[in-house]
């Protein structure tokens, strides 16, 4: 481990905006909301700021991306189908450990199966990230619920934790190694490396005081998901609060699921644009011959859950698919935030008789 | 930074989102965590405005009808076209048309277009009709014409009454706000003729016959009379024409109301007294195409006001307008019946002021709205300018082509464009700075994201431009200009500036001299209100032996008012295809009662049938609508249009029209 003083942040972020588009936490100078952002001036990025409100996800999977033209020319029948240019190399700054887990799981559904994505390998095979560890939890999260957190494990190349005046700094990777050797940083004696696991224990303990908005106690939850035994009363009553919106898709760190759609842009000119989909579309889950096994509202929001929280899909992941950000129950205009969910099957399980 | 924060131009709530911008255009959208209405939500549709504000579907070029055919021309010379010919027809067969998604400084001065430059009164604003009524009830009652409830109020109210509408699907995250508000522990009721969502969310739904909401509010009234729940103040001196709306109440026999409504009357009761007894309570109803009839708000009106809930902080009817500038645009004076600011069009004052303030002498002749002028006998009107028009007019395609002019000002193509003789392209809202009035009277800034194409000029510079090819130059450097006069021009936005607006989220009017950081609460105001006038005859549309449904409309969440730009996007018509997939023929939905009894399946044809005309659609059971009820959703509308058209009423009257019909088995 080494020591980056403070005030050498911008050393750091400096080299690192030389050779990459540099993304981080920044907050809004007139309304004060937190973002994660692409920054021109590498100093906006304050890492004592909560979390962001917009996952760092939409670096890699962009909310709507352009990933091939077409085009055929009558006259001469001539077809010609082009890639999109190839992403800038990115580097994100600042990554909490549960969004960084999101960035995993999206690993592992788009790269870590059958087929390659390689639209999404391109983005994040050129990418350095610096994770930040929680030192003290934010109200919404529920990280150490999902095994996700305060702090991050893998998928860095740079991990800082504030041990107050200069971060520790953990390597991750040979690339993660060269910028430290590069910007010359002193090595932490023991005792203060030391201090990283210190912090993440000082950080739990303060859960119970700080993170009050959410609890997801996810494992009776888990349990009930993946063996299906959850009345369908409970889903009607989640079902009925789904506005519909997509947004907890969204928000989500880890949600992968995606549309394409091709627009003709006259002459003979077509795109072909992803776009971040929801599964609580009724749309989305629609088939040929207009079969859709998710019509009802409470089928679809079954199947989030289902993915988030069931032993088969999280196996995908090796790990559960919710990272505990906290952000699916601030976006929802129901109540049914991934916590609140968990809450309600567990309320379920837990009850010994029906109620006369 | 690629997030910019702007205002959602969907539905008038007027949530704050975050617009991703990247070389030059619009990426993607995000919600914003602390816009005081959005709170870091958007429903379906203000997550996708990006699909729409990049659609390929654009206007980019100044069009002229020559030889049958639209052909591009240069804008200039189109703008010198539009003006002169506009010119050329007397003030009274001409007529304009406002876009409810429009700026405040768009339609401000497109009413000083048709007012100063063209000389007529003839303007109006498409897709309001609810909005006329809650205007007029509201200005007759001495309070402001607009929502005395903000959404704020909705997070302290003990009792919120959601009068027809699905809420959930025309304004979400209005929607949003009753939801939360009944989980905190708040009284949630209401009160429609189909089991919407927000009735599934609510502790209380009075699923009334449709046609008869009037009379549970006045059954109501007349609980809290009875049982002298009535506040005091609300009788006394705060108040004027409480004898009347109390001698008008007698016409209500209590012993019929539960035959007339198909209520029980001991729920009416006890919704009667839980809504006096709490401290601050909020009626929400649809403001807009789907709103309500005159006579309904004026009822829930009087209700609050007897309740003590109007007129009072945190308390009144919250009007939810659907379309994000409604309010802004009646404000502005996109109306034949007022100038900017409420001001009565035919007032000789009224004209004095602003003649003087518009430099022009203005006519004091009040206009009429473009619906009367299409359908007058014999036909008076010649030309007529539309904005960014989506479907309401094409309701009377043989009255437009036969007019001499149609011009079109718009940012998207869409099938109004086919009557048009002049297309000039304007830009779209992320294209050019404005101001946008929400439900709340929140008037909040969005400024400009990407440039627009060449020829592209945001719709207040077209008005300008147009004055200009008149002789009449006017002095606007900026849409901030703009402001300034209509600051001179409306009391209520007189202390809004741009960089006050650019501090926050926005200003809540009255704004003026004395509330110049605006007023969130005009329901402390001083003055006196009125009990507004309501008929003393109490009757609701019956099913007869000939035709035994009672057919309703409204809308959905993906399918929204004007269809046609939701049509433009690719999700939110991809899901309004899903369910247009399942019922290509549109659909009318039955109880699982009636269509056993007249032998309709589900999702097979039948035939719906009234005194005046017939459609053919399938059918959709569900356990939504009683037995005795029937409900086409009205955005299906390639196929169902056609018959609603017959049946004026359903549209103009709002959620409380009603068809009778009989539906048979094809």
């Amino acid at each position: 481990m080494h020591i980056l003083p403070k005030a050498d942040l911008r050393r750091l972020t400096g080299a690192l905006a030389e050779r990459y588009a540099l993304y981080g936490p920044v907050c809004h100078e007139v309304s004060g909301e937190v973002i994660f952002d692409l920054v021109d001036d590498p100093s906006r990025i304050d890492l004592d700021i909560p979390i962001p409100y917009n996952p760092p996800k939409g670096v890699v999977f962009p909310q709507a991306e352009r990933i091939m033209s077409f085009s055929y020319d009558r006259a001469s029948k001539a077809a010609a189908i082009e890639p999109e240019a190839l992403a800038a190399p990115k580097a994100l700054v600042g990554l909490r450990s549960c969004d960084l887990n999101g960035l995993l799981c999206l690993d592992r559904f788009m790269l870590g199966q059958e087929y390659v994505d390689e639209v999404f390998l391109e983005h994040r095979k050129k990418m350095f990230i610096v994770s930040n560890t929680c030192v003290h939890p934010f109200p919404q999260c529920f990280c150490v619920c999902t095994d996700s957190g305060p702090a991050a494990v893998e998928g860095f190349d740079l991990d800082l934790t504030d041990i107050g005046g200069e971060y520790l700094v953990l390597t991750g990777s040979a690339k993660g190694e060269e910028l430290v050797r590069g910007l010359g940083l002193a090595a932490a004696p023991a005792a203060k490396a030391a201090l990283r696991a210190k912090a993440v224990e000082a950080s739990v303990a303060l859960f119970d005081a700080q993170a009050k908005d959410n609890k997801a106690w996810i494992s009776r939850a888990v349990n009930r998901l993946t063996t299906g035994f959850i009345p369908h009363e409970v889903w009607e009553y989640i079902g009925d609060q789904c506005f519909e919106c997509g947004a907890c898709a969204f928000v989500c760190p880890s949600c992968s699921c995606f549309n394409i759609e091709d627009a003709a842009e006259g002459e003979g000119r077509s795109c072909r644009t992803r776009a971040w989909d929801s599964c609580s579309f009724e749309g989305y889950a629609r088939m040929a011959g207009d079969h859709n096994p998710r019509k009802a509202v409470e089928d679809r929001r079954n199947k989030r859950f289902f993915c988030k929280l069931s032993f088969s899909q999280s196996r995908k992941y090796l790990r559960p698919g919710c990272v505990g950000c906290g952000r699916c129950v601030r976006v929802c205009p129901g109540d049914i935030g991934l916590p609140n969910v968990v809450t309600a099957i567990r309320r379920e399980s837990t009850k010994q008789v029906p109620h006369e | 930074m690629i997030y910019k924060t702007g205002i959602c131009n969907f539905c008038g709530t007027g949530c704050g989102h975050l617009m991703k911008v990247g070389d030059g255009a619009v990426k993607g959208v995000f919600a914003s965590p602390d816009h005081p209405v959005g709170a870091g939500r958007l429903c379906v549709r203000g997550w996708h405005i990006h699909e729409l504000l990049t659609t390929s579907e654009r206007i980019t070029r100044a069009r002229v009808r020559k030889d049958g055919a639209l052909r591009d021309v240069p804008l200039d010379e189109a703008l010198a076209l539009a003006a002169d010919r506009l010119a050329a027809f007397p003030p009274e067969a001409v007529a304009f048309r406002a876009s409810p998604r429009a700026s405040n400084e768009d339609n401000y001065l497109l009413g000083k277009l048709a007012r100063a430059v063209f000389g007529t009164n003839n303007i109006d604003l498409a897709s309001d009709a609810g909005q006329g009524h809650t205007v007029g009830v509201l200005l007759e009652s001495g309070g402001l014409p607009a929502a005395l409830a903000s959404v704020a109020d909705l997070r302290e109210a003990g009792f919120i009454l959601a009068l027809g509408i699905d809420i959930t699907r025309q304004n979400p995250i209005l929607g949003s706000e009753l939801h939360k508000a009944a989980r905190r522990g708040a009284r949630l009721v209401t009160l429609s003729g189909r089991r919407t969502q927000i009735a599934k969310l609510s502790g209380t739904h009075l699923q009334n016959r449709p046609g008869s909401m009037r009379i549970v509010l006045a059954a109501m009234a007349k609980v809290l009379l009875e049982e002298g729940l009535v506040d005091r103040a609300s009788t006394g001196e705060r108040t004027v024409g409480f004898d009347g709306f109390a001698r008008a109440l007698d016409g209500l026999d209590m012993g019929r109301v539960a035959g007339l409504t198909g209520l029980d009357l001991e729920a009416v009761r006890e919704t009667a007294r839980a809504l006096a007894g709490s401290e601050a309570a909020v009626a929400v109803f649809a403001s807009g195409i789907s709103g309500l009839d005159r006579e309904t708000i004026a009822m829930a009106h009087n209700l609050f006001l007897l309740a003590g809930k109007a007129g009072r902080k945190g308390s009144g009817l919250l009007a939810a307008t659907g379309i994000c500038n409604i309010a802004g645009s009646w404000d502005m004076g996109a109306t034949p019946r007022f100038l900017p600011g409420y001001v009565k069009a035919g007032d000789a004052a009224a004209a004095d002021r602003f003649g003087k303030l518009w430099s022009a002498r203005l006519n004091g002749k009040p206009g009429r709205t473009v619906e009367e002028l299409l359908t007058s006998s014999p036909p008076t009107l010649k030309a007529l300018l539309v904005a960014e028009h989506d479907e309401g007019l094409v309701r009377h395609p043989e009255a437009l082509a036969a007019l001499d002019l149609v011009v079109y000002v718009g940012a998207y193509d869409n099938p109004f464009a086919r009557f048009a003789h002049i297309v000039l392209p304007a830009a779209t809202y992320a294209e050019a700075d404005g101001t946008y009035t929400n439900t709340e009277r929140r008037i909040q800034l969005n400024r400009k994201k990407v440039e627009p194409g060449p020829d592209i000029l945001p719709a207040w510079r077209i008005w300008t431009a147009l004055a200009a090819k008149r002789g009449v130059i006017w002095p606007y450097k900026t849409s901030s200009d703009v402001m300034k006069e209509i600051a001179a021009a409306v009391p209520a936005y007189s202390a809004v500036t741009y960089e006050e607006l650019e501090k926050g989220f926005g200003l809540q009017w009255p704004c003026d001299e004395r509330r110049p950081k605006g007023c969130p609460h005009p329901g402390e105001l001083p003055g006196r209100l009125s009990f507004a006038a309501v008929p003393d005859r109490f009757t609701a549309p019956a099913p007869t032996g000939d035709h035994p449904f009672l057919l309703t409309a409204g809308t959905d969440n993906t399918f929204w008012h004007t269809n046609v730009i939701m049509k433009k996007t690719h999700i939110p018509r991809r899901e309004y295809n899903a369910l247009l997939l399942l019922y290509p023929q549109g659909l009318v939905e039955i109880s699982a009662e009636d269509a056993a009894r007249i032998g309709a399946r589900d999702k097979r044809p039948v035939r719906v049938v009234s005194a005046s005309g017939s459609m053919r659609v399938a059918a959709k059971v569900s356990t939504d609508v009683r037995p005795g009820t029937a409900y086409v959703p009205y955005f299906i509308g390639d196929m169902i249009t056609g018959f609603l058209d017959a049946h004026g009423s359903l549209l103009e009257g709002g959620e409380e029209s009603v068809v009778p019909v009989r539906i048979e088995k094809v």
